[in-house]
């Protein structure tokens, strides 16, 4: 039981989903508790306990389907993906147990766990259709002894574990490559033409591989052969499984069936972030978000958690004859940072945009006083398209070209005199200038003098830039300009290299 | 005697004096099945489903908090307070907010009681210290005796101590936790995963009774991993016409069934606009019993226009709201008056 539990919270963390071994360990629990009867109530329960963030329930219930598929496949076969007769006459194809490889290979899992440990596992039997369990031998025969052969095979498979996940995995991993390279169609599949373009070279040696391996292990010759028809079974369904795929990822894209065109859907693409980066970048922001204090503020106020300030507590005592009933404390209080973020969308960072875009939206989320400025020639404020939008949909309003030109060149120096006209009462002393950009002008002047008003008025600025420091002063690049203005200047282009500076900067502090 | 003892306690129990102790009366206290939790939720007019009541049931049996997260008004807050109720538990309340602390969360030291009683003990704490030959041996000897300074006695219980020290179990909500700082979660972290808290003058305080806990989220921000870990995840949404319809018929008894259902669409057409923001369960109640109290046989374009500000708060909503209704451009002019005055009203007297 523990296994299969494990093997699952294995498949989970394989997408990405985060599940502490205390978790796992709580799962088995919580089955203790709800019992095995009904499977709505496990998936519940297993939910609960598993998957802590919205995003990840999709993934989650997806996954549980598969995984926890077996009876129902075995209680209604399916109609057979294709009419493959393989000399085994009603040898069932090994894929109508599941509907995909994923499916395949964990279910294989499963019921290796099974057959493993029966005392603990009775009630795993549940979902499992009892016949299989009880005539073991019989490999020829009615169609429920057949299934049985295939419980077998399983066994087999799972002794040399590994070797049909090899083949999966190769499978999955061309399929991917295939995915990759069909830039115009995101996430799909290429459309398959011809069942000759199939990848079936590469699975076959991994699968002469385990059929020597089961020779070597003196299986009865009947399951190899068996199994033999079986993998070719898989092969031949192959272009099915393909097709079953494609309708999967077209399922998973097809969320927004409006008829976009290309720009926007380059632009989804973009901002396709996977979860553990998501984590990632949540992770740097926060670290950084520690860095960026507020300033103190000058005087003192009372706080529980202060100290013990003489004058005021001698004060306060005197009406009590000067014996200290009652302590002031007091101490300084750290002002929440405020932050004002100028984020450039020019032409030149529209690869960087995604990342610093969503960076943004994270820190509109983790700070309380943030005002958000995007710009290329013209400075806008688009704080409240982060806040009332989803990432998605504020970053399309962003590029769609409606509240500024998105297409022109990149100048610097005109939005920052525009920001110290428009929107100089934004920032003050506690106030942090974050800018994102390249600092690239294009020959228009660089207007320095903008952004040490800019300066001058806030209580620091730093500046994120995806240009190494030798570039700084090369071409249109007025960076080395702008730099002394700064208390910091970071090159900051991927998560790693913010989680690093969020890093330094507070070991910097210590 | 024993016909004489029955007889007794016969009496006493029609008197009510007597008290009696079943296998029932345990019951109240826990869940035995999800079922059973799904009736007894329903039977305090909180309408559940199995995924909620599944969640309850493990929380409960693995004594584990709740972290419920959701839009505002899905019942989220309703939820511990029902629990309450339906356990017999009393529910004690932790409302987050920026800035709260340890001090107003878990415990707090009573100075002036520490301090009255060193002055009211001074004698005796002068014939304790007479002994003394010089002004070490004396610090040494009130150093043995320092810890009756710092007891329980003089402890001020905040909601979480109240909860570890309750005799009773109880029901302990930590409402909206995502409005306190991210610092206040880790203070949360101890007792979440062990139900004891660690006070360093003192030591640890475990608790008597373990607290069933509801900690609730309106996702305003990512709680920390730590935080989740430690609770039973559960996502709540607006719910679904039935479920709807049923909370309707529960809570405002009074609107015809016809009615309902209508109106239970209209609420549900409206979520799926892009508003800043959607009805919640309470104001499809607050609506429903506007509806009651105007006696109204049936929605028409009239009342749309004249109540959508019990179900929406903003200018913005609204026009967009009428106009998916079908409610004419110039009525809309006049409705966001209405509304605006109506919300202002509204808002004034809750």
């Amino acid at each position: 039981m523990d296994r299969v539990i494990n093997d699952f919270v294995h498949l989970l963390r394989q997408h990405s989903v985060r599940v502490s071994p205390a978790e796992s360990i709580e799962a088995l629990q919580a089955l203790h508790y709800v019992g095995l009867e009904e499977r709505e109530v496990v998936r519940d329960a297993l939910r609960a306990i598993l998957v802590k963030s919205r995003d990840d329930v999709e993934v989650y219930d997806r996954l549980f389907d598969l995984y926890f598929s077996f009876q129902e496949a075995a209680d209604t076969p399916k109609p057979r993906l294709r009419g493959v007769d393989h000399g085994h006459g009603g040898a069932p194809s090994r894929l109508e147990l599941g509907e995909d490889l994923e499916a395949e290979t964990n279910e294989s899992d499963e019921d290796h766990e099974h057959t493993h440990e029966p005392p603990q596992s009775i009630e795993l039997r549940k979902f499992f259709d009892e016949r299989q369990l009880r005539q073991g031998e019989d490999l020829h025969g009615a169609p429920d002894k057949l299934r049985l052969s295939l419980f077998a095979q399983q066994l087999v498979l799972n002794r040399k574990q590994g070797a049909l996940q090899q083949i999966f995995d190769r499978i999955s991993h061309q399929l991917q490559v295939r995915r990759a390279r069909n830039v115009f169609q995101p996430g799909g599949v290429a459309p398959l033409s011809d069942s000759e373009e199939l990848p079936i070279d590469i699975s076959a040696a991994e699968l002469q591989d385990l059929i020597d391996h089961l020779h070597e292990m003196e299986v009865d010759e009947d399951l190899i052969e068996q199994l033999k028809a079986q993998a070719d079974n898989i092969i031949e369904g192959l272009p099915e499984l393909l097709k079953s795929m494609q309708e999967r990822q077209k399922k998973l894209a097809a969320k927004q069936p409006d008829p976009i065109d290309l720009h926007q859907r380059l632009l989804r693409r973009l901002l396709d972030f996977s979860a553990t980066e998501q984590r990632d970048m949540e992770a740097a922001v926060r670290r950084l978000a520690h860095e960026l204090h507020g300033a103190h503020s000058r005087r003192q106020h009372k706080d529980r958690t202060g100290r013990i300030s003489i004058s005021h507590t001698l004060r306060h005592n005197l009406r009590f004859e000067g014996i200290p009933f009652q302590p002031v404390l007091r101490r300084r209080h750290e002002q929440r940072p405020r932050l004002v973020l100028l984020c450039d969308v020019s032409l030149s960072t529209r690869n960087l945009a995604r990342f610093w875009l969503h960076m943004i939206h994270q820190m509109q989320s983790l700070f309380s006083k943030v005002r958000t400025f995007t710009f290329v020639a013209d400075m806008v404020e688009v704080t409240h398209l982060f806040e009332e939008y989803s990432l998605n949909r504020a970053v399309e309003t962003i590029f769609g070209g409606q509240l500024l030109d998105v297409d022109t060149k990149s100048d610097f120096g005109r939005a920052a005199q525009q920001f110290c006209d428009e929107f100089l009462n934004s920032i003050n002393r506690r106030t942090t200038v974050v800018i994102l950009g390249d600092g690239r002008n294009n020959g228009n002047p660089h207007n320095e003098g903008a952004l040490e008003e800019i300066a001058y008025h806030a209580r620091d600025v730093i500046w994120l830039t995806p240009e190494p420091k030798w570039g700084w002063s090369l071409g249109s690049c007025d960076m080395a300009l702008y730099e002394p203005h700064c208390k910091r200047v970071e090159v900051v282009t991927s998560i790693e290299q913010l989680g690093r500076i969020a890093e330094d900067l507070v070991h910097s502090k210590v | 005697m024993p016909g004489r003892h029955l007889e007794s306690v016969l009496s006493r129990l029609a008197t009510g004096t007597l008290q009696v102790f079943t296998q029932k009366d345990e019951e109240v206290f826990v869940f035995t099945s999800i079922d059973d939790v799904q009736s007894r939720l329903t039977a305090q007019q909180y309408v559940s489903n199995r995924k909620l009541a599944t969640v309850v049931f493990l929380a409960t049996r693995m004594n584990k908090p709740i972290l419920v997260e959701g839009p505002a008004g899905v019942g989220k807050t309703e939820l511990a307070k029902v629990l309450a109720m339906t356990l017999d538990r009393p529910l004690i309340r932790l409302q987050c907010y920026e800035g709260l602390d340890e001090a107003k969360a878990l415990y707090e030291w009573e100075y002036s009681k520490q301090l009255l009683y060193t002055h009211v003990l001074r004698e005796k704490i002068n014939q304790i210290l007479d002994p003394a030959q010089d002004l070490q041996e004396a610090v040494k000897m009130l150093r043995e005796r320092e810890d009756i300074f710092f007891s329980e006695n003089f402890l001020v219980n905040r909601p979480i101590m109240q909860a570890i020290r309750s005799e009773k179990p109880t029901v302990l909500l930590i409402d909206e936790i995502d409005r306190a700082d991210e610092e206040f979660e880790a203070f949360l972290l101890e007792f979440l995963s062990d139900y004891q808290i660690t006070i360093p003058e003192i030591g640890t305080l475990r608790a008597n009774t373990i607290p069933v806990t509801v900690l609730t989220s309106n996702r305003t921000r990512e709680l920390s991993e730590a935080l989740k870990r430690r609770c039973l995840h559960m996502q709540l949404d607006f719910p679904s016409k039935e479920v709807e319809l049923e909370i309707i018929r529960l809570k405002a008894p009074g609107l015809g069934e016809k009615l309902a259902e209508q109106l239970v669409e209209v609420i549900q057409s409206i979520r799926t606009l892009d508003l800043r923001k959607a009805p919640s369960i309470g104001e499809t109640l607050d609506w429903a019993q506007a509806l009651v109290i105007l006696n109204a046989p049936q929605l028409t374009k009239e009342l749309y226009e004249e109540t959508i500000s019990v179900i929406i708060k903003y200018d913005r909503d609204a026009e967009k709201v009428l106009a998916h209704l079908g409610v004419t451009g110039e009525a809309t002019k006049n409705i966001t008056n209405t509304a605006n005055a109506a919300s202002y009203h509204h808002g004034h007297y809750h």
